[in-house]
């Protein structure tokens, strides 16, 4: 997920070569797709485990699926092929909504990691009742 | 003796018709030597930066709202120009791909009314250097594409004319469609031509890229 939001964003180059790039003053937007994707890379496997292991519910999974994806799809649709192809399908009603998305870029990131670590929490605090070991 | 007037005078109504159609469209179209760069029609895009003569020509593909545009224009750009279009190793010339917002293509048709009075390089740098980092929020709408005009000491006259008419929309319109001919899927995207190959390059990529290639076809 890491290394495909960085290809989304312009982080990372496949042509003509591999090629990293982090231009001055997205910084702050390489932090932020850090840090969502080292959050899902924690709430997803915990919750794949709770629902395939201990058969629990699956909400908390939709949580973390949903920051995971709005954090995703936040930077996606700027000027590169997924905004271009979004825009190029759907007309005004996709340029109107990939300009959403690039304006509120950030905030829906930060919107994002938010669910993410109410959700990681939340799941801790389940495995840790789910888990334990009747003495 | 009767049908005969009629005749003529339809077809004189029809001649007359005929000319003052074509004086009135003849205000509204840009007359332009054809130019070509590879396979791409440059003809409506912008002036060539740098020598006209250099070997190699880089033509980018862009929009004015673009973020990446942004970012290569600051961070990648600056290096090409100093360490090839102003040695004479390479030129530039821009080309619109107006799509991010309403906006996009009222700003590329104001450079061109900018360049109708020889400062189209200074409005595009003026826009890239305005630029904010919100799709249409109005930094770039009618007026305050008249207030960068104004500023840069333009004809405003001419200029308002120009803008208000929409003189240039058919250009980035056809701009825009020669873009999509060339397989451009995003902004900013590049082709690097010289006599004997033309190089894609996609994105708001590092100069080591851009030194690469170009050292490479030189």
């Amino acid at each position: 997920m890491f290394v495909g939001l960085l290809i989304l964003s312009e982080y990372i180059f496949l042509e003509p070569y591999i090629v990293s790039h982090l231009p001055s003053g997205s910084e702050f937007g390489f932090t932020l797709i850090l840090s969502i994707s080292a959050l899902s890379a924690l709430v997803i496997p915990m919750n794949i485990f709770r629902i395939n292991i201990l058969k629990s519910s699956k909400q908390k999974m939709g949580g973390g699926l949903f920051g995971s994806v709005i954090g995703a799809a936040a930077g996606a649709c700027s000027c590169g092929p997924v905004g271009f192809a979004v825009i190029s399908t759907f007309g005004s009603v996709g340029a109107t909504a990939t300009a959403f998305l690039t304006n509120y870029e950030t905030p829906i990131r930060i919107i994002s990691i938010v669910i993410l670590v109410v959700t990681l929490f939340t799941t801790l605090k389940s495995l840790k009742i789910e888990c334990k070991i009747n003495s | 003796m009767n049908k005969k007037g009629v005749i003529l005078g339809v077809i004189s109504i029809a001649i007359i018709g005929i000319i003052a159609t074509s004086f009135s469209n003849s205000s509204d179209t840009v007359s332009l030597d054809a130019r070509s760069h590879g396979t791409i029609d440059t003809t409506m895009g912008s002036p060539i930066l740098g020598d006209p003569l250099a070997p190699i020509t880089i033509v980018e593909f862009g929009d004015y709202q673009c973020h990446q545009c942004y970012n290569w224009y600051h961070n990648t750009k600056p290096a090409i120009t100093t360490n090839y279009i102003e040695t004479g190793k390479a030129n530039l010339v821009f080309i619109d791909l107006a799509f991010l917002g309403r906006d996009s293509p009222k700003a590329a048709q104001a450079t061109y009314c900018a360049d109708d009075q020889g400062m189209y390089w200074e409005f595009h740098n003026s826009l890239y250097t305005s630029q904010e980092s919100q799709i249409d929020n109005g930094w770039a709408n009618t007026e305050r594409l008249k207030a960068f005009a104004f500023g840069m000491g333009l004809d405003m006259e001419l200029f308002e004319s120009c803008l208000d008419s929409g003189k240039h929309s058919k250009r980035v319109q056809f701009n825009s469609s020669q873009a999509k001919e060339h397989g451009i899927r995003g902004t900013p995207g590049f082709f690097i031509i010289n006599s004997d190959e033309q190089k894609q390059l996609s994105g708001a990529q590092p100069f080591s890229v851009f030194k690469e290639i170009l050292d490479s076809m030189i």
